[in-house]
């Protein structure tokens, strides 16, 4: 039985495990993976302490931290969140956690299509990290999704490496700067899909085709590709507490000044949340006074301000 | 022991992978795979799957940055 479960390796989730680790309370962080919006971004010049410094080495340097305090990090899906009696239990694929507080922290995650096939054939064709994977699939048939600026990138990206892209969008415009619409339509070997949307994934060990339909003529049509990048922004996933914390109309969990939940013992922090600046310094933040609210629940104190700092040495 | 690190230069959870490497001395083989297409076809071979980063480590095939995965194969050899 942990004392705080910690959902999410960002800068929210790993800045609230520093501080509860170093309370001395038993703490444990799941996620997924290390926030995938700070590692992608290239450089970051607004977090204090730091003139410049790329987004993977932030992260690393925050997770360093969080290590060095004490606390354990599993990567992890969480799928199921219980309540037992006052405590939580946590489900996971193959296992089962158990805590006495939880801080939601699970910022945005890259928005998915939901159809068929999509989850069996993520990462044996599907991806949504085209720097990452992008290269690939050289001299091969790929299809973007998307009809916004990271997929236009996508797109005339991935132009450069495969033989072929199609790229798909479910209306008949681009939301897209318009200098990247003109990039995207010099490259010969880019054919636009248009007024059109996925709707199966198709491939038993790897991608092998997908099928599009046309959002007016409800025409199917499928194409042969190797590889998919979806990139169709981010949301919040909050689904799998819904029964038991307050959700606004954008999915975001509702937090007061102290980042508690309308739940007693579930506190949330970071993009997850109604807070409206989506910075990494809030993230930061934030995680700090749901890890320190969660201790002050656990004690029974309310709001009182505890000293952490040593004088002296 | 034996490392290899099958990566993209543009993917940030490859320079997460190399650098906790970096951190532990561990000697390790930088692959390419953008540019070395016989490196990228065994890697999707060995792993199973097309996304970047693959580590090798004497045989044990370890997807993505995962310390956890990492260190426990380390530590056997």
């Amino acid at each position: 039985m942990y004392d705080v479960i910690i959902i999410g390796a960002g800068p929210a989730g790993l800045s609230a495990g520093i501080y509860t680790s170093r309370r001395g309370m038993k703490s444990l962080i799941i996620s997924k993976g290390f926030s995938e919006q700070v590692t992608s971004t290239p450089e970051i010049y607004n977090y204090p302490g730091y003139l410049k410094i790329k987004g993977f080495e932030l992260i690393l340097k925050m997770e360093e931290q969080a290590r060095n305090s004490g606390i354990e990090i599993i990567l992890e899906e969480v799928e199921e969140v219980k309540e037992r009696g006052k405590n939580f239990i946590l489900k996971t694929v193959n296992n089962e956690y158990g805590c006495k507080t939880l801080i939601l922290a699970s910022g945005k995650t890259p928005r998915n299509l939901s159809v068929p096939g999509e989850k069996k054939l993520t990462g044996k064709g599907i991806s949504y990290c085209v720097t990452c994977d992008g290269p690939l699939f050289k001299d091969k048939i790929v299809a973007v999704v998307g009809g916004g600026n990271s997929a236009l990138d996508a797109a005339t990206y991935m132009a450069g490496i495969a033989k072929k892209v199609y790229l798909i969008h479910r209306r008949d415009q681009f939301r897209g700067f318009e200098s990247m619409i003109e990039k995207v339509k010099k490259h010969k070997n880019v054919e636009f899909v248009l007024n059109s949307v996925v709707v199966e994934f198709k491939g038993d060990m790897f991608l092998k085709s997908l099928t599009v339909e046309n959002v007016n003529s409800k025409e199917k049509k499928e194409l042969e590709v190797n590889g998919c990048f979806i990139e169709i922004g981010s949301e919040v996933k909050t689904d799998f507490v819904k029964h038991l914390v307050k959700i606004d109309e954008n999915n975001h969990i509702k937090i007061n000044n102290n980042c508690e939940t309308s739940h007693p013992g579930i506190f949330a922090a970071g993009d997850v949340t109604n807070t409206p600046f989506k910075q990494i310094v809030v993230a930061a933040g934030e995680g700090a006074k749901a890890g320190l609210n969660a201790y002050n629940y656990i004690h029974g104190i309310k709001s009182k301000i505890i000293i952490d700092w040593k004088k002296g040495k | 022991m034996v490392v290899k690190v099958y990566s993209t230069p543009t993917c940030p959870y490859c320079n997460m992978v190399k650098d906790f490497l970096k951190k532990n001395n561990i000697e390790f083989e930088e692959i390419d795979v953008s540019t070395n297409h016989t490196a990228a076809h065994e890697m999707i071979e060995k792993s199973g799957q097309m996304g970047v980063p693959v580590t090798d480590i004497n045989g044990k095939i370890i997807v993505g940055y995962n310390v956890p995965a990492l260190k426990e194969a380390l530590e056997k050899k």
